[in-house]
């Protein structure tokens, strides 16, 4: 599934950048201007798996509609293979926070929904979908529409459907914040399981630390509105290692909960007189 | 697929479907039949229920007059609906169309669709194309309404997310934007089928030669309280008929299959 970015033998040229980003809107309840990001700027290389942290209403879902493309920053730009982003595409794949899968699809064609309108042949829609049932643990629901499924199940559904179709970058907004607690754990590690095997580049929004810490190469620890990235934080252990077993034990990785969570937990503190 | 269904027993299903909802008509048709027997009135005043219920056999013209009313409703309905569902969708998509037609449904929808009968009789004259009028004007107003409220109301996740997928706004529109505002089509072909019935009597009654309408309006003349009951029932009937087997089978296809709605009757 790993697909070699461009021709080019030289060093990897990002896969997604973001120059002086910063974006305010007019909130349509209140008619004030929020300002939602400030200057911000990052990089992100192929096959990298970053995460972005920060306390509500930071701007951590502006930042991600900026790149699937749904708006468009007030000032500063962002790329896809140096491509300005203007609108949405197949090569940015979304999971969201509400399920966007949907009701009136079977599992199997919500999944094989974003092959069906790429025009993949039958055969092969097929091979991929089931390959990518067995993948997320979802053989023998492909009959089944999303009612019929747990909260859990719904989520591997959207996971499933962005991937089957291998899109460059998955952006992942909060997608575990509505299930469960042990099926939280669950569906983080087949995550991390599933991004190493495919060396998917991954965008991850979360406002858990320890989400963001687990399943990041790098996090990014916004601070409150307007979010600005306050540090970027390298995670010590490589991906391919991780559980949430070791989580628990593992001195270097505790201290980087510890520091994100510092980092974070100061801005939270701060009275902005918003609430996210 | 649930565990209730199958925790029910499939007689007890049968029961509660057929046989229950069966019992009304059985004691409203035992009353007719006692208050005949007992006060004994004239024909031409409350006929027997066995009288009734002959008449559209010793009746000639009977089956004509169902099927010019039936092939009238039929024509007006499809017409209806599919303008309905088209034009509905087109102006749900645009928030300012939506919001500049919203008013103009509302008062259609609360002007009697029986008011236009004079108006489309001068216009179309009596017959077949003044009927098909008034029902495409007593379905119209709601299968369009309910489309266009239902558009507006599919998530914008749902569509973001298609587009994500690489789908067009063409794909949007097909994929996500009808199958997602299904529950309030269907609810609006429901009623608009249910009014146009209504609509197509209304209208026969006053302008045209043939259909139930007419039947029933010409019979007053010569005081057949049979066939004027039976023609009666016989609207009832099919309202009732079309309404379980042809609506309600498309909603459990439809959007009760996806989880949608509660399971209606």
């Amino acid at each position: 599934m790993t697909v070699p970015t461009g021709g080019a033998a030289q060093a990897a040229p990002p896969t997604i950048s973001v120059e002086g980003l910063s974006h305010s809107f007019t909130d349509p309840q209140t008619r004030k201007t929020v300002h939602a990001l400030d200057d911000v700027n990052l990089e992100i290389l192929p096959g990298d798996f970053v995460t972005v942290v920060g306390p509500s209403g930071c701007g951590k879902t502006t930042l991600l509609n900026i790149l699937a493309g749904f708006i468009r920053p007030s000032a500063g730009k962002a790329f896809v293979n140096g491509r300005a982003i203007e609108r949405p595409g197949a090569d940015r794949g979304v999971v969201f926070q509400e399920l966007a899968i949907l009701p009136w699809r079977t599992v199997y064609r919500n999944i094989a929904h974003g092959l069906e309108i790429q025009g993949v042949a039958k055969p092969e829609i097929d091979e991929r979908v089931n390959r990518m049932t067995s993948l997320v643990g979802l053989e023998g629901f492909e009959g089944h529409y999303p009612h019929q499924l747990s909260g859990g199940m719904r989520q591997r559904v959207a996971v499933a459907r962005t991937w089957v179709s291998d899109p460059e970058i998955i952006l992942m907004d909060e997608p575990f914040a509505a299930v469960d607690a042990m099926t939280r754990l669950t569906l983080q590690e087949e995550l991390n399981d599933l991004t190493v095997r495919t060396g998917k580049t991954v965008f991850f929004i979360t406002h858990s630390v320890e989400e963001a810490v687990f399943l990041g190469d790098r996090v990014m620890a916004l601070s409150a509105r307007p979010g600005r990235i306050k540090e970027e934080v390298h995670v010590p252990v490589p991906r391919a290692e991780r559980s949430w077993e070791r989580m628990s034990h593992d001195e270097a990785l505790q201290d980087t909960v510890e520091h994100v969570l510092s980092l974070v937990r100061g801005e939270a503190v701060e009275p902005t007189g918003q609430d996210g | 697929m649930t565990t209730i269904s199958a925790a029910s027993p499939p007689i007890g299903r049968t029961v509660k479907k057929w046989l229950l909802p069966a019992v009304p008509f059985a004691i409203l048709v035992a009353l007719w039949g006692l208050a005949v027997l007992l006060f004994d009135p004239p024909v031409g005043v409350l006929p027997s229920p066995a009288l009734v219920f002959e008449a559209p056999f010793n009746s000639d013209p009977y089956l004509a007059n169902v099927g010019a009313s039936v092939q009238r409703l039929i024509l007006g309905f499809l017409v209806a609906a599919s303008t309905g569902v088209v034009v509905g969708v087109a102006a749900g998509l645009s928030k300012p169309i939506a919001e500049f037609l919203g008013p103009l449904t509302t008062f259609m929808n609360a002007l009697s669709g029986i008011a236009w009968i004079p108006l489309a009789v001068a216009w179309f004259g009596p017959g077949t194309g003044m009927v098909v009028f008034i029902v495409w004007n007593a379905a119209f107003f709601l299968v369009f309404g309910n489309t266009m409220l239902g558009v507006r109301l599919v998530p914008d996740v749902l569509q973001n997310g298609l587009l994500t997928l690489g789908a067009s706004r063409m794909d949007v529109i097909r994929q996500v934007i009808v199958p997602g505002a299904m529950p309030y089509i269907m609810s609006g072909l429901r009623s608009g089928l249910g009014f146009g019935w209504r609509a197509v009597i209304a209208a026969e009654l006053v302008g045209a030669s043939l259909g139930l309408g007419a039947w029933i309006f010409e019979q007053q003349e010569f005081s057949r309280m049979d066939n004027i009951m039976a023609g009666a029932l016989t609207i009832g009937v099919i309202g009732m008929v079309m309404d379980r087997w042809l609506l309600a089978p498309l909603e459990r296809r439809t959007i009760e299959r996806w989880g949608m709605v509660g399971s209606a009757s």
